[in-house]
């Protein structure tokens, strides 16, 4: 018997196992929505407790990730809908610096020589995909930040794979277009 | 789509995942908590019977051919009343750190464990009382032929009785030498995530050698403790009971104790 089953008929100690599995990515994509460690937990375990009521309706011949994804980002929305929540993440996330994001993290910067994208740069690529219409931010956050393949993605947002695809190439090219036009330096790094 | 725009896209795929996150919060922990507190599953189906999965052995062995296989699987084996999770690793494993109320860490690997540890369960009583409780006969090990009765005894009910004997290292009497617990409950023990398992026999039967670190749990209704195994371990049935051997010992020597297993009285 699978997890998922031994879930089905109650047991906490298999639904567990497989929380274990998906809870960095469900917070991960709360916390890329929400911009807050706190209110992403929350939705993260909103999400697994909703989950878990709902497993008799999910279909256990599909991969699980991509489900608790999709209730993770209708939570996410709904929290963001909300007022005051969303334009007090937003506000921290455009007055805080990225190097102050870090140190208020416990996470140290990239130090002198070390290659590839810094966390600064990162940050600045997060703070322009949050210039986007939510469904943008959405697949370039499901495709790009948490590498889900297109199919995944589609099961997530309930789309066709092909509407991932025309939407994340639209996506993308709106994210250029703030790039270029307000993130200079994430330009540069970006062409390079 | 042009050079530089998948130039540009991968490069966009890398800056996002150097996007540093805030540590994942251990949400599990958090849900199992408030479910517990819930009535009932709205399924409201029984407890899985406790049933013996012959294929288990079959599984096993396949895991082990393919170890990267293993690796990126998700599994449940169940040998008597121990159940283990395996479990696909992630960039950041979390856990679960142990909760309740602390129980003993029996193993002496790579040095024994102190013995203050073992003050912290409940239960303890004479070999004689849990003989008379238990229903059931003990057996213990008769190798190595100096090893004699156990030093402590402890009888404890998870969803039925669990027997928990310790010897102490007569070089060391403050560090154990070996445990061994008899379970006659079903489903009372998980081990997460073993670093290292495999298969093996005791007397003809299947039996599995698990090495630490893995989280082992006690369950038993709201009764939830965790401890964190950092040895050996060798599971086994015989009928109803499922005997969970702590050591030092390599794995041809745990064979031989368990095999040498004898009921008293």
């Amino acid at each position: 018997m699978d997890l998922i089953s031994l879930a089905r008929r109650g047991d906490g100690a298999a639904w567990e196992v497989l929380m274990r599995e998906h809870q960095q990515a469900v917070f991960r994509l709360a916390y890329l929505l929400l911009g807050d460690a706190d209110e992403a937990e929350d939705v993260a375990q909103e999400t697994f407790i909703r989950a878990y009521r709902a497993l008799e309706r999910f279909d256990g011949s599909r991969p699980l990730r991509p489900w608790l994804l999709r209730i993770a980002g209708n939570l996410a929305r709904n929290q963001r809908r909300s007022i005051g929540r969303y334009f007090g993440a937003l506000q921290r996330l455009v007055t805080l610096d990225p190097e102050a994001l870090a140190r208020a993290r416990g996470e140290s910067p990239p130090g002198p020589g070390e290659s590839g994208p810094t966390a600064e740069e990162a940050h600045s690529l997060w703070q322009a995909v949050r210039r986007l219409s939510q469904p943008d931010q959405e697949i370039i956050y499901l495709r790009y930040f948490l590498d889900l393949s297109e199919a995944e993605a589609a099961t997530a947002l309930e789309i066709a794979p092909g509407t991932v695809k025309s939407r994340t190439h639209r996506a993308l090219q709106r994210l250029r277009t703030v790039v270029e036009r307000e993130f200079p330096t994430l330009r540069e790094s970006l062409e390079e | 789509m042009n050079e530089a725009m998948d130039r540009w896209e991968s490069n966009l795929r890398k800056t996002a995942r150097a996007l540093p996150y805030p540590p994942t919060p251990d949400v599990a922990r958090a849900v199992r908590t408030r479910l517990a507190a819930e009535p009932p599953h709205p399924t409201g189906a029984r407890r899985p019977q406790w049933v013996w999965v012959a294929l288990a052995a079959l599984l096993l062995a396949l895991l082990l051919s393919v170890p990267q296989v293993r690796a990126g699987i998700v599994a449940l084996l169940r040998i008597g009343g121990v159940r283990i999770f395996l479990i696909a690793p992630t960039a950041t494993p979390t856990l679960p750190p142990p909760t309740g109320t602390p129980f003993p860490t029996a193993t002496p690997h790579p040095t024994s464990t102190p013995l203050p540890s073992l003050l912290d369960i409940g239960g303890e009583t004479t070999f004689e009382d849990a003989h008379t409780r238990l229903g059931f006969p003990i057996s213990l090990p008769t190798y190595p032929a100096d090893l004699g009765q156990p030093d402590h005894v402890y009888l404890q009910d998870f969803g039925g009785p669990m027997v928990l004997l310790v010897w102490l290292d007569p070089q060391q009497p403050d560090r154990v030498r070996l445990a061994l617990h008899l379970l006659a409950c079903k489903e009372c023990v998980t081990k997460i995530e073993p670093a290292a398992i495999q298969t093996t026999s005791v007397n003809g039967q299947t039996a599995v050698w698990a090495e630490g670190p893995y989280v082992m749990q006690l369950r038993s209704g709201d009764l939830d403790v965790r401890r964190l195994i950092e040895g050996r371990v060798l599971i086994w049935t015989d009928g109803p009971i499922t005997y969970r051997l702590e050591t030092d010992l390599p794995l041809e020597e745990a064979v031989r104790m368990a095999e040498s297993l004898k009921p008293i009285r």
